[in-house]
């Protein structure tokens, strides 16, 4: 029996010691992408070794990153990963609950609250002639967060708005995105992979924003919609490659009697400008397919329409914005959209923001914490 | 850089194997040291340089204490100053009063020599025992800095004497089968922590981030048993993947774990939770308080302050003391009161609950906040169960159940008490392809992020 012992602790040893050696000489001399189509990031670079980065460890840190990033088979890790971790507790995996029909944010609670940083809005509004109005917009895990009930998240993204809306000065016009939402999602406001808001989902808040703004809302019928792709994958579904969740449908709207663009340009952080159109197709094929919308990211672009009332917009937003911008060219003769977090440098480098008589703050909740990104639409004196 | 991370599953671990083994015999002592030097260096060169620092001061206090060797008197000014600059250590980076010295030593943002706590209680203890002549082979600069900074027990102990570990260095065996037992040892630790602990932190963190005044009974015991099953099962698991990955290169570190949490009296749980530590308190704190106390009241104080420390040592502040002295006090309470035989089960029941309701001040962040807590366990919020409590038990009832089986001796009495032949043959088959069934397994659930570093207590 003590031979029999030894035997299987030699066999332990020879098969323990294969994978080891296995996935050791697969991570060193496979092949290295800079990278990751499946995650949607770059991976993380091979560190350069300095005397500082050893003496405070982040060099060893970054080296971990790197191994990480480029483990032999990563992907099919990450898949493997989900399935079990989903077994083993309560459905969350890398931070990302994976229900029976959609993924969700299970790590609101971790996010810097908005209200920090309501002070930079009414700052903005001070120093500005015309009206602002504000647009926050929940979450996926926000508007259906009952889900989780077990988190605490229902609450999280009305409570934040409502704090970030107090915390707002009086002037500003304050658009309640959250409980239109909440009523409609019966429907497919939301992506289920995606943190972000469908097409119809902008349309929705559309209606009532339009209004505030001053214009009657284009009728729904009236649009013809056009689904450009049924295999959109969201940045929920990069943390955690599973394949239970159904891929995403991505609409596109058109108003074929409306209004139309005239002219579409981007400017770059290098200062030049670009024509661009207000989809990009060619995103599609791109590992970020919601790119389509507005089509590659840039600090500014400004956008004129065939509409003949000399009123001009203001939008300054991040990605959720993204779709909800074509739902307003039928009104306005130009509208110039801003996008903080491109921005390398300040918003009066860009635009002449009186220039506008009006400007639209669209946020998404999640991105509301970021002040870096966001201090950046005022002056700093 | 912590042992259940790709780094050093699939890097350090098996280059430093390699050259371990490409090593003559005679050279392979250097080889060890040379490879706990990387190990430090590669958790940062600040650390590498405090950890040496540290053992050199400590060397020259013993080799000063070996000189005055026959004047005592004389020899106990090292001994004062080694102790008195180790506790520094120790307090200067387990307390939050000491920020003034972090900048004077020019600590980098944020710095934790990891594995403090052990090191410090070695060379300590190393140092009394030079002092006291109980020390029976001579403390050369290389084995005491292989005795502190050893890689594999780097983290979490085991705690050893300078002799006892000395012996293990001499007693070296390395063999094939000698390395199949070790990486056993270290996958089982590996799994212990990222499989069970990992997922019983989500489980424990979901009830903290919960709002307090809400949560009802059920959750809230859901919540400490989460706690108690999680710290075992991470110090353990890390402590088994230290022994293990020392077993590889010949060296038998013991068990700092021996299956306490379903122990069927208080007093086994207490002898069988990170024992060394225990032992360590004993042999140079109260020991010596024993034998001047005669009363059977003031040796019962002396025991409960031994605990205390004990407890004290896990957090470095008031919930840790309050946590040693209610284990100390309830291990006596048993003694006192428990002469007859009572059913095994029974026992196992009533050593869980005294565990987990003195774990509730481990746990806790304020003495305060602990006295709350345990009054929301006893139904203090006014709600028994609530959805929030079906759906975590729905969740988590699986990893519960599996945590339980795991924290019991079943499984290796199975393995190696059984009578049956076949069974025996049987489990010898299947082991090999069950540990890198679950060393797979691992691997997966920390590709993610790479590496599961939450350790609950810093230690």
């Amino acid at each position: 029996m003590a031979k029999l012992t030894k035997l299987t602790s030699r066999i332990t040893a020879v098969l323990t010691l294969s994978v080891i050696a296995f996935f050791f000489f697969m991570t060193v001399f496979g092949k290295k992408e800079s990278f990751s189509i499946a995650e949607n990031r770059k991976l993380a670079d091979i560190p350069e070794v300095s005397l500082d980065g050893l003496y405070d460890g982040s060099d060893v840190d970054q080296l971990g990153y790197y191994v990480t990033d480029h483990f032999a088979g990563r992907e099919e890790w990450i898949s493997a990963k989900t399935i079990m971790q989903a077994e083993l507790s309560e459905q969350i995996v890398n931070g990302i609950y994976i229900g029976k029909d959609r993924l969700l944010d299970a790590e609101v609670s971790l996010r810097t609250p908005a209200s920090v940083n309501a002070d930079i809005f009414s700052r903005y509004a001070e120093n500005y002639d015309g009206t602002v109005y504000f647009a926050a917009i929940p979450s996926s895990s926000g508007v259906y967060g009952d889900l989780l009930q077990a988190r605490g998240i229902s609450r999280s993204d009305s409570q934040q708005i409502t704090a970030f809306y107090e915390f707002l000065s009086n002037d500003i016009r304050k658009i309640d995105a959250y409980n239109i939402l909440k009523m409609l999602n019966e429907n497919y406001i939301y992506y289920r992979t995606d943190t972000k808001w469908t097409t119809y989902g902008a349309y929705c808040v559309y209606k009532t924003v339009i209004q505030k703004l001053g214009f009657l809302p284009t009728l729904y019928d009236k649009y013809s919609i056009q689904h450009i792709t049924d295999d959109f994958r969201g940045n929920l579904y990069k943390k955690v490659l599973s394949a239970k969740v159904k891929p995403d449908i991505i609409d596109i709207y058109s108003y074929p009697d409306g209004a139309e663009v005239l002219s579409c340009e981007k400017t770059t952080n290098s200062g030049d400008t670009v024509e661009s159109e207000l989809y990009d197709l060619d995103m599609l094929d791109s590992s970020d397919m919601y790119s389509v919308f507005l089509g590659e990211s840039a600090p500014l672009i400004k956008i004129r329409t065939s509409v003949k009332n000399d009123k001009k917009l203001l939008v300054i937003k991040d990605s959720y914005a993204d779709c909800f911008i074509p739902f307003l060219i039928q009104h306005y003769s130009e509208i110039a959209v801003v996008s903080p977090e491109d921005m390398q440098k300040e918003l009066s480098e860009y635009i002449n923001i009186n220039d506008y008589s009006q400007t639209l703050f669209m946020f998404g909740v999640e991105n509301l914490g970021n002040r870096s990104n966001l201090e950046k639409i005022i002056e700093r004196n | 850089m912590v042992y259940s991370s790709l780094l050093y599953i699939y890097g350090f671990l098996p280059i430093s194997l390699m050259l371990y083994y490409l090593t003559p015999r005679k050279w392979r002592e250097i080889t060890i040291l040379l490879l706990s030097i990387a190990f430090c260096g590669m958790i940062s060169l600040y650390f590498l340089i405090f950890i040496s620092v540290f053992t050199i001061i400590n060397y020259c206090c013993i080799k000063l204490i070996e000189k005055f060797r026959r004047n005592e008197k004389l020899a106990s000014v090292p001994l004062v100053f080694g102790i008195v600059f180790d506790l520094l250590a120790l307090f200067a980076f387990r307390t939050e009063y000491f920020t003034w010295l972090h900048r004077l030593i020019k600590a980098p943002e944020g710095f934790f020599p990891i594995g403090i706590s052990f090191f410090v209680l070695s060379a300590t203890g190393t140092l009394i025992d030079v002092y006291k002549k109980r020390l029976s082979c001579r403390c050369s600069l290389m084995r005491f800095s292989i005795y502190i900074m050893f890689f594999p027990k780097l983290i979490m102990g085991p705690l050893l004497r300078y002799g006892s570990f000395s012996k293990l260095l001499d007693s070296r065996k390395s063999s094939l089968s000698g390395i199949g037992v070790g990486m056993t040892v270290f996958v089982k630790g590996l799994a212990k922590k990222v499989i069970i602990a990992d997922n019983l932190y989500m489980l424990y963190r979901s009830v903290q981030s919960s709002n307090f005044n809400e949560i009802s009974a059920v959750t809230a015991w859901l919540g400490i048993t989460a706690y108690i099953f999680c710290l075992y099962f991470t110090l353990s698991g890390v402590a088994d993947m230290g022994t293990g990955i020392a077993y590889c290169f010949g060296i038998r570190l013991p068990h700092s774990f021996n299956y306490p949490l379903l122990s069927s009296r208080i007093k086994y749980f207490a002898a069988r939770w990170q024992s060394q530590v225990v032992q360590w308190l004993r042999r140079y704190i109260t020991k010596p308080l024993y034998n001047s106390s005669e009363k059977k009241w003031l040796w019962e104080a002396v025991f409960i302050f031994g605990w205390s420390l004990f407890g004290f040592w896990y957090t470095f502040d008031l919930n840790g003391l309050v946590f040693g002295a209610l284990m100390g006090a309830f291990i006596i309470t048993e003694a006192r009161l428990r002469e007859k035989k009572i059913m095994e089960l029974t026992g196992i029941f009533y050593t869980f609950l005294i565990v987990i309701l003195c774990s509730v001040f481990l746990s806790g962040s304020s003495f305060s906040y602990s006295v709350k807590y345990f009054l929301v366990m006893i139904g203090g919020n006014g709600t028994i169960a609530d959805t929030q409590a079906f759906y975590l038990t729905k969740s988590y009832i699986v990893l519960i159940l599996l945590a339980m089986y795991a924290s019991t001796d079943l499984f290796r009495n199975m393995m190696t008490r059984s009578g049956k032949k076949k069974l025996k043959i049987a489990l010898n088959i299947v082991s090999p392809m069950v540990v890198a069934v679950l060393l797979i397994i691992c691997t997966a659930l920390i590709s993610y992020s790479g590496s599961s570093e939450m350790l609950l207590l810093k230690l």
